[in-house]
């Protein structure tokens, strides 16, 4: 009975759904998160009669086939990046993307991650890093002593260093872009990383070619609505019930089965 | 008197693929742009040798002839992903794949690493003359019009550029396409394909499936109920054989 194991499938996906969805509420306040979404295929389908075949020599084909499905696969985990709305902080060294592009991060291990999450800090020697620690591309060098730290929108870094009135740059900050983002591997810590399925990074300064462009003392918070979390919540949780039933239903019919006498 | 167990037989079957048919729906309960399905049976009729002494009775087997698809439309989810098309109406987006075009309601789309308007499987989205769209990578979010016109601003220019168009056909007879799964569908009847003009695409929005589990839930039940009924049937006629072979065999030791 092919019943028993299409509704597993059934149960697996929903399973799924529901994990994508937990992870999608609890990282809810996470600065510069973006909210994945379960994709779904149905299975291939066993043909029993292919539609359009000829029913008989004189050419009448018949109007249907009969074709069974095996069920449900998850096809893949889509990243829906949407902008996420702007929280004000006042820290100088928030920053957020208004529009497309990635901060670059050096990761410890020398490889390149790209981030949305702005929510920078100055480590001991003066360079700006992530929440982790993880440098800034391009380096970024706070002078000890800098008061004021200005960044502009097209990612100038200007401080005022003591003893001089006019504002110096000491850096510009670079947005990276993709040909398409959803395909970038998530490493957890709001970094990803490029793959084949990304494509290459362009880069530029924020602003242009399309750009997003800087937004200083502002972090972008995650895009997930909560309301349409819940709600596709319960619509997983009820699929899962009713792939049970019928699991249920299929071992009742083979019970009856083994119950006949004959 | 064996028929009875053999029309048991073939209505036991064709609840079986029933239950297997209504498993493929609830499973895909949550798939975009999937489409309801349900088994047509017809009697088959079967002539039986004439009795002694009379005239015969038509035997009905039953058979199952076809899968039916609902093809009515979907509720439209509202997703705001730039990318997720939803069809209104009739309409199938056309894809292209190692194996041919194939068609589709399943309107979750995204870039791939060339640009190009690609499916969850990465195959290229076509457009009404059938060649692969591709979107301006320094564009801004593509706008969708009803029609599958794909408009983005580009740096430097004034005007929103059109930079492609998403092609919607659909077919005369819907029920010859067979199904492919991932949401695919193929034609190989030969029909021709009729572009679909008008304001069908959302931007948006995905069509979610038109399964109705109330009423899967509700099948489940019946195919349940009637299989345990025919069961019963069978049961009651191997019963009946079993009492006439023992009567006539204390009959014969009687004698």
């Amino acid at each position: 009975m092919m019943a028993l194991r299409t509704a597993a499938t059934g149960m697996a996906a929903q399973d799924l759904n529901v994990d994508v969805i937990s992870n999608n509420i609890a990282n809810m306040n996470t600065v510069g998160f973006k909210k994945g979404r379960a994709e779904f295929e149905d299975l291939i389908y066993q043909t029993i009669e292919q539609p359009g075949s000829q029913s008989s020599t004189q050419g009448t084909i018949v109007p249907t086939g009969v074709q069974v499905g095996a069920g449900v696969k998850a096809g893949s985990v889509y990243t829906i990046g949407t902008q996420g709305s702007l929280t004000q902080t006042g820290n100088p060294l928030d920053l957020a993307i208004q529009g497309p592009g990635y901060f670059q991060v050096l990761m410890p291990d020398g490889q390149t991650a790209f981030t949305r999450a702005g929510n920078f800090s100055v480590n001991a020697q003066g360079q700006l890093v992530t929440a982790d620690g993880f440098q800034v591309i391009p380096q970024i060098q706070i002078p000890q002593g800098a008061t004021n730290v200005t960044i502009s929108n097209a990612g100038q870094v200007q401080v005022t260093v003591a003893g001089n009135a006019a504002p110096q740059q000491v850096g510009q900050l670079q947005l990276a872009t993709f040909f398409n983002d959803a395909g970038l591997n998530p490493q957890g810590n709001n970094l990803f990383t490029q793959t084949d399925a990304s494509g290459a990074p362009t880069t530029g300064n924020p602003g242009v070619q399309g750009l997003g462009t800087v937004l200083q003392g502002y972090t972008e918070a995650s895009n997930v609505d909560p309301v349409s979390e819940i709600t596709a919540l319960i619509v997983a949780q009820r699929a899962y019930e009713m792939n049970s039933k019928v699991i249920s239903t299929a071992d009742q019919m083979l019970q009856t089965n083994t119950q006949m006498k004959t | 008197m064996d028929n009875t167990l053999y029309v048991g037989l073939s209505n036991q079957l064709l609840l079986e693929r029933e239950l297997d048919i209504a498993a493929n729906n609830l499973a895909n309960v949550n798939t975009t742009g999937f489409k309801v399905e349900q088994l047509m049976a017809t009697p088959d009729p079967a002539t039986p040798p004439t009795p002694p002494g009379g005239t015969p009775q038509m035997i009905l087997f039953v058979a199952d002839n076809g899968v039916a698809r609902d093809f009515s439309q979907g509720p439209l989810q509202q997703t705001d992903a730039p990318l997720d098309l939803a069809i209104m109406g009739q309409g199938f987006f056309q894809i292209q794949t190692a194996n041919g075009t194939r068609y589709t309601r399943d309107g979750r789309f995204a870039k791939d690493n060339t640009g190009r308007l690609v499916t969850q499987a990465g195959d290229p989205v076509l457009d009404a003359s059938s060649s692969p769209i591709s979107l301006n990578p320094q564009g801004g979010t593509p706008m969708i019009g009803g029609d599958g016109t794909i408009t983005q601003t580009v740096p430097g220019q004034a005007n929103a550029q059109v930079v492609g168009r998403v092609g919607v056909i659909s077919f005369a007879d819907l029920s010859q396409l067979s199904k492919e799964g991932d949401g695919y569908y193929s034609e190989s009847s030969g029909q021709a394909a009729q572009p679909v003009t008008g304001q069908v695409i959302r931007q948006g929005m995905l069509e979610a499936s038109n399964v109705q589990p109330i009423v899967q839930v509700t099948d489940l039940i019946r195919i349940s109920r009637a299989y345990d009924m025919v069961a019963n049937m069978m049961n009651s006629t191997a019963t009946l054989s079993d009492t006439a072979v023992q009567r006539l065999g204390s009959l014969m030791t009687t004698q």
